[in-house]
C-alpha cells in the first residue's frame, strides 16, 4: 500500500428499493428481494420499456431535519438520509468531535435529475420565467455534499465525484487518501443517484434497458433496470476507530483505477481496462487473487457488460477466477448509477462482516462466455476475509476497490 | 516520503487566446504584441456581451477523427489537452508507453448535451434522443472523451465543487502524485458557455448586468455589480518530479500546497470569510510558507458584491501585517468568470508572472472598494519577482480552494 | 419516394453522425466493415435516418440495419406502408 494508515469502515448508511437502513436493506438482499416495479416518476409511453427500481417510501421529512426538504433535489434527500444514518450506525457523536474536521466526499451519475428536467419542462413550455435562482442552488451537482454538510453542519472537505456508474468507488478512494493525508479525521463517502427520466430515455434508446427484471451473467439476460438509491460509509484511521471503541466492519485495504481510453459506451472488447484496475488494487492492497474471497460485480445484466467483465475477472484471477465467488446485487436494486458502487462497498462490508454473500436473482440457464460462480439465486454462508469491489462507468472508466477484515494483529 | 509535484506544460483555449504567454501579454495590456489572435477578433470578444469564443476552431486542435461525439466542452478540454500535451512533450508515442491521468475540475459538465438531449426527447419523443448526445449526459463526459482522444489510460477522475473546482482539481491531482499513485496527470478545468449556465445565474441575480454598459464586473471595484460569464479550458501537465527530470522535461513550477475549505454557515453575517480563510492557511501549512513568502496572489475576485468582499476580507485577515507587501491582482475582468476553467487559468498567470517577472493589473479598476483599500491591489502590470504564488478559488456557495506554487530552483528570473 | 433520393439522404445521415463524405460512400457499403462504424454511430445513423423520414423503427428493425443498403431497404418499406 503506499501509505500505511489503516482506514476502517465504522458506519454505514442505505436508502434503496428494497428498504432504508443497514438491517433492513442486507436482510433484504439476502432473502433475495427485488425493487422493480413499473415507472411511477413520469409517464412511459412512448417507451418501449416501462420498469424501474425506483424507491417507493421514502419521505425526506424524516431524515432532512435542518435544511428545507423542498428547497433540495430528491439525491441531496438521499445522500442526507444515507449519511445520518451512518454517523448513527457509527455511534459518531456529532457534537463531542471537531466537525471541521469531518468531510463529505459523494459519486454521482446524474447529480440532481429533477432540477434539469424541471427547467426543461420550463423550457419546452414556454414558460422560463417560471426559472427562478433555485436553479443554481439547486441543480449543480457540486450541491449534494455542501447539503449534507449544511444539514449535519460540517465543516471539512466537501466534493462530487461525478464518475458516473463508478463514482462511488472514486469517492469511496479519495475519501481514504483525505484521511491518510490527514486532511480529514472523518469521512462521509459514497454516492447517491435518484431516478432519472434523463437516464431512462438514454439507456432505453440504446436497447439496454430489460422489459421485467434484471438477470446478470444468465444466458438470456436483456440488459439493466435503472434505478436510484444512495449509501454513504462512515470511514476514519483504524486507530482512531478503536480509540473511541467503534465497531469496525472492516477495513479498505486499497484500491485501483484504470482508463480504456477506448470508447464512450463500449468498454475495451478484451476486458483490458478492468484487468488492469483489479491488478492494482491487488497490488496496492499487497494481496494475491488467491486471497480474494468475494468479488461484488459491476454485473449489470446487460449483454457486453457481463461477458468482457467475465473476460477481465479471468484476466486479472487467472485460474483463481473459477473459485471465486462473484455476484451482482443489481440483480435486486437494479443499476442505481453512482450509488450503485456504494451501495455495493457496502455490501462488501457486510459480507465481510457475517459472512453471508448476496445472491444473483433470476440466473436460470448457463451463458457459455459466462461461466464463473456466480451465487445464483440464493445468498451463501461463505466466511469473507477479502472483498472485491469492481464498477465501471461511461467512458471506460475503470475501478477496483478491496475491503478485508480487520486483521488481527496490530492496533 | 511525499513526492514533489513539478508542472511541466500547460494549454488553454480561452478568450485572451491559446498561447500562454500572449495570454499574460494581454493580461498584461500588452497592446503591441501581433499574437495569434486578430486584434479585432479580440477587441470584438471582449466587447460582446456573450462568453461564447467565437473563434474557436477545435479542428485546429484536434485532427484526425471526426468530432462529432465529442461536444463543445469536451472539444474545448481535449483541444487545450492537446496543446499541454504538445508544450510539454508527451507525444503519442509516450503516451503510448505510460498509463497518464487525466483530472477534470468543471462546475457544469456536459449541463448543454443533458439539457438538449432532454429537451429533445420532450418535444420529439424519446424514439428521437440521440444515442451520441446521451453517451455525453455524464457529467464527467469531457473528461472521457479527453482520454480517449489523447490515449490516457491511467486514473480518470472529475471533481465537481462548483466555481472552484479547477483549482481543486489541481490540489486532487498533486495528492495522486505525492502519494505515488501516479506519475503524471493532466490536470484541466473546462465549461462551456451555455444558455443554461447563463440563465442559472441571470436568475441568481450574479450577473454584472445585460451588457457592460449596465453594470461593472472589475474585481473589488466599489461600483461592481456581479461577474461577467465566460468560457474557457485549460490544462497543466503534472508529473512525479524525479521522472519529470529524468526525462529532461522543463519544469515551469512546482505545486507546493493546497487545501479547500468550506463553512456550513457561511451565509451568516460575519462567517462568509471563513471558508477562505480555512483554505489559504491551510496551503501554507502544507507548504511550509508564512504570508511574507508569499510574493503574488491571483484573487478569484470576479466583480461579485459578496464574493469580492469575502474574498477581500479573507486576504486582509490572514495577510494581517503583510497586506502592503503581498502584491494581489485578478484576472476575471479581463477573461470573466470561467468557472471551472479559472483556477487553471490563474494558475497559468501564476507561472507566467514567475517566469517574466512581469505580474499583470486588474482591467478596469476604478475606485476600490473602501473596506478593501488596504490591500495591495495591483491597477496596472508591474515588474515584481515571484518567486512562490497563491491561487485563489472562491465559490458561490462558501465553497474555496487555495494553491500555492513555486518557481522551481532551476529557473532563472525573467527568461 | 424515388430510390435514388431515398439512398441520398441515408448518406446525408451518415455524413452528419461520421463526416464521411457522402460521396467516398459506396451503394453497398456494410456500416462496421467498410466503414468502420461502431455500435453507437450505427444507432445514431438510424435515427437520424427515422427522423428524416417520419417513422419509428422497432428495435428489432433498428439492430438489422448493418449496411447502407439494409436502411434504404426499411426506408423504402416504411414509405411504401404509409402510402398504401
Amino acid at each position: 500500500m503506499t501509505d500505511p494508515t489503516r482506514v476502517a469502515v465504522t458506519g454505514l448508511g442505505l436508502v434503496t428499493s428494497i428498504g432504508q437502513g443497514r438491517q433492513k436493506v442486507w436482510e433484504a438482499l439476502l432473502l433475495g428481494c427485488c425493487g422493480f416495479s413499473p415507472v411511477r416518476s413520469f409517464d412511459t409511453r412512448g417507451y418501449s420499456v416501462h420498469i424501474g427500481a425506483e424507491i417507493s417510501d421514502f419521505c425526506a421529512d424524516q431524515h432532512v431535519l435542518e435544511l428545507q426538504p423542498s428547497t433540495i433535489g430528491r439525491t441531496s434527500q438521499l445522500a442526507i438520509a444515507a449519511a445520518r444514518m451512518a454517523v448513527q450506525d457509527g455511534c459518531l457523536d456529532l457534537l463531542r468531535v471537531d466537525r471541521d474536521r469531518i468531510g463529505v466526499c459523494v459519486g454521482t451519475t446524474s447529480g440532481e435529475p429533477g432540477s434539469i428536467e424541471r427547467f426543461d419542462d420550463q423550457c419546452v413550455r414556454g414558460i422560463m420565467n417560471a426559472v427562478g435562482g433555485e436553479f443554481l442552488n439547486g441543480y449543480p451537482c457540486h450541491v449534494i455534499p455542501l447539503h449534507v454538510a449544511r444539514e449535519l453542519d460540517l465543516g471539512g472537505e466537501a466534493m462530487t465525484i461525478p464518475t458516473a456508474c463508478a463514482a462511488g468507488n472514486y469517492a469511496i478512494a479519495h475519501a481514504c487518501d483525505l484521511l491518510r493525508n490527514g486532511r480529514a479525521d472523518y469521512m462521509l463517502a459514497g454516492g447517491a443517484d435518484s431516478f432519472s427520466r434523463i437516464t431512462y430515455t438514454g439507456f432505453a434508446r440504446l436497447g439496454a434497458i430489460a422489459p421485467e427484471f434484471c438477470q446478470p451473467f444468465d444466458r438470456n439476460r436483456k440488459g439493466m433496470i435503472p434505478g436510484e438509491g444512495a449509501a454513504i460509509l462512515l470511514l476514519e484511521s483504524t486507530a482512531r476507530a478503536v480509540a473511541r471503541g467503534a465497531s469496525i466492519y472492516c477495513e479498505v485495504a486499497g484500491y485501483g483505477f484504470s482508463c480504456d481510453a477506448h470508447h464512450m459506451t463500449a468498454a475495451h472488447p478484451q476486458g483490458e481496462g478492468a484487468a488492469r484496475s483489479m491488478r492494482l488494487a491487488m497490488e496496492d492492497s499487497g494481496l494475491q487473487p488467491s486471497d480474494v474471497d468475494y468479488i461484488s460485480a459491476h454485473g449489470t445484466g446487460t449483454l457486453t457488460n457481463d461477458r468482457l467483465e467475465t473476460i477481465a475477472v479471468k484476466k486479472a484471477f487467472g485460474s483463481h477466477a473459477y473459485s471465486v465467488p462473484i455476484s451482482s446485487v443489481k440483480s435486486m436494486l437494479g443499476h442505481t448509477m453512482g450509488a450503485a458502487s456504494a451501495i455495493e462497498a457496502a455490501v462488501c462490508a457486510l459480507a465481510i462482516t457475517h459472512g453471508w454473500i448476496p445472491p444473483t436473482m433470476h440466473w436460470r440457464d448457463r451463458d457459455g462466455e459466462c461461466d464463473l460462480d456466480y451465487v445464483a439465486n440464493s445468498a451463501r454462508k461463505h466466511a469473507v476475509k477479502v472483498a472485491m469491489n469492481n464498477a465501471y462507468a461511461f467512458g471506460g472508466n475503470n475501478s477496483s476497490l478491496i475491503m478485508t477484515a480487520r486483521a488481527t494483529s496490530g492496533c | 516520503m511525499k513526492k514533489r509535484v513539478a508542472i511541466t506544460g500547460v494549454g488553454l483555449i480561452s478568450g485572451l487566446g491559446t498561447s500562454s504567454a500572449f495570454f499574460h501579454r494581454q493580461l498584461c495590456g500588452d497592446m503591441d504584441d501581433p499574437g495569434e489572435i486578430p486584434k479585432d477578433v479580440l477587441q470584438e470578444h471582449q466587447a460582446a456581451p456573450t462568453g461564447v469564443l467565437r473563434f474557436f476552431k477545435p479542428e485546429s486542435y484536434l485532427k484526425g477523427k471526426h468530432l462529432r461525439p465529442l461536444d463543445r466542452t469536451g472539444q474545448l478540454l481535449a483541444s487545450a489537452a492537446q496543446i499541454a500535451l504538445r508544450n510539454s512533450g508527451w507525444t503519442a508515442e509516450r503516451l503510448a508507453r505510460h498509463d497518464v491521468g487525466l483530472v477534470l475540475g468543471t462546475m457544469f459538465g456536459s449541463m448543454h448535451t443533458i439539457s438538449e438531449f432532454d429537451r429533445r426527447s420532450l418535444i420529439d419523443g424519446p424514439a428521437c434522443a440521440s444515442p451520441l448526445n446521451f453517451a455525453n449526459t455524464v457529467i464527467n463526459s469531457a473528461a472521457a472523451q479527453t482520454a480517449i482522444w489523447h490515449n490516457l489510460r491511467g486514473m480518470n477522475s472529475t471533481t465537481a465543487t462548483g466555481a472552484t473546482s479547477g483549482l481543486v482539481a489541481i490540489g486532487y491531482a498533486a495528492d495522486l502524485i505525492e502519494c505515488g499513485r501516479q506519475a503524471t496527470v493532466l490536470v484541466g478545468g473546462a465549461d462551456e458557455f451555455c444558455f443554461e449556465a447563463f440563465c442559472a445565474f441571470e436568475r441568481a441575480a450574479l450577473l454584472s448586468g445585460e451588457n457592460d454598459e449596465a453594470g461593472c464586473f472589475v474585481p473589488f471595484d466599489q461600483r461592481r455589480t456581479g461577474m461577467k460569464l465566460a468560457e474557457a479550458a485549460a490544462v497543466l501537465v503534472m508529473e512525479e518530479w524525479d521522472s519529470a527530470a529524468q526525462r529532461g522535461a522543463y519544469v515551469l513550477g512546482e505545486v507546493r500546497g493546497h487545501a479547500n475549505g468550506y463553512n456550513p454557515k457561511w451565509k451568516q453575517s460575519g462567517y462568509g470569510a471563513c471558508g477562505i480563510i480555512r483554505a489559504m492557511r491551510g496551503a501554507m501549512r502544507e507548504s511550509r510558507s508564512s504570508p511574507s513568502d508569499i510574493d503574488y496572489i491571483t484573487a478569484s475576485a470576479n466583480g461579485s458584491v459578496v464574493g469580492d468582499r469575502n474574498e477581500g476580507l479573507a486576504i486582509k485577515t490572514v495577510f494581517d501585517g503583510c497586506c502592503d507587501r503581498v502584491q494581489i491582482s485578478a484576472i476575471k475582468s479581463n477573461i470573466g468568470e470561467t468557472l471551472g476553467a479559472a483556477g487553471v487559468l490563474q494558475a497559468i498567470d501564476l507561472l507566467e508572472a514567475m517566469k517574466s517577472g512581469t505580474i499583470s493589473g486588474i482591467a478596469g479598476l476604478g475606485q476600490v472598494d473602501p473596506e478593501l483599500s488596504s490591500l495591495n491591489l495591483c491597477r496596472d502590470s508591474a515588474f515584481v519577482d515571484v518567486q512562490t504564488g497563491m491561487i485563489n478559488s472562491v465559490g458561490f456557495d462558501g465553497h474555496a480552494c487555495s494553491v500555492i506554487i513555486s518557481r522551481s530552483a532551476t529557473q532563472s528570473n525573467h527568461t | 419516394m424515388d430510390v435514388n433520393v431515398i439512398r441520398t439522404k441515408v448518406k446525408q445521415s451518415i455524413n452528419r453522425v461520421t463526416g464521411i463524405e457522402a460521396e467516398a460512400i459506396s451503394d453497398t457499403a456494410a456500416y462496421d466493415a467498410d466503414l468502420g462504424l461502431d455500435s453507437l454511430s450505427i444507432l445514431e445513423i438510424a435515427v437520424d435516418v427515422e427522423n428524416q423520414f417520419k417513422f419509428q423503427a422497432s428495435d428489432e428493425e433498428l439492430s438489422s440495419i448493418r449496411t447502407v443498403e439494409d436502411a434504404v431497404t426499411l426506408v423504402t418499406k416504411r414509405l411504401a406502408a404509409e402510402v398504401g
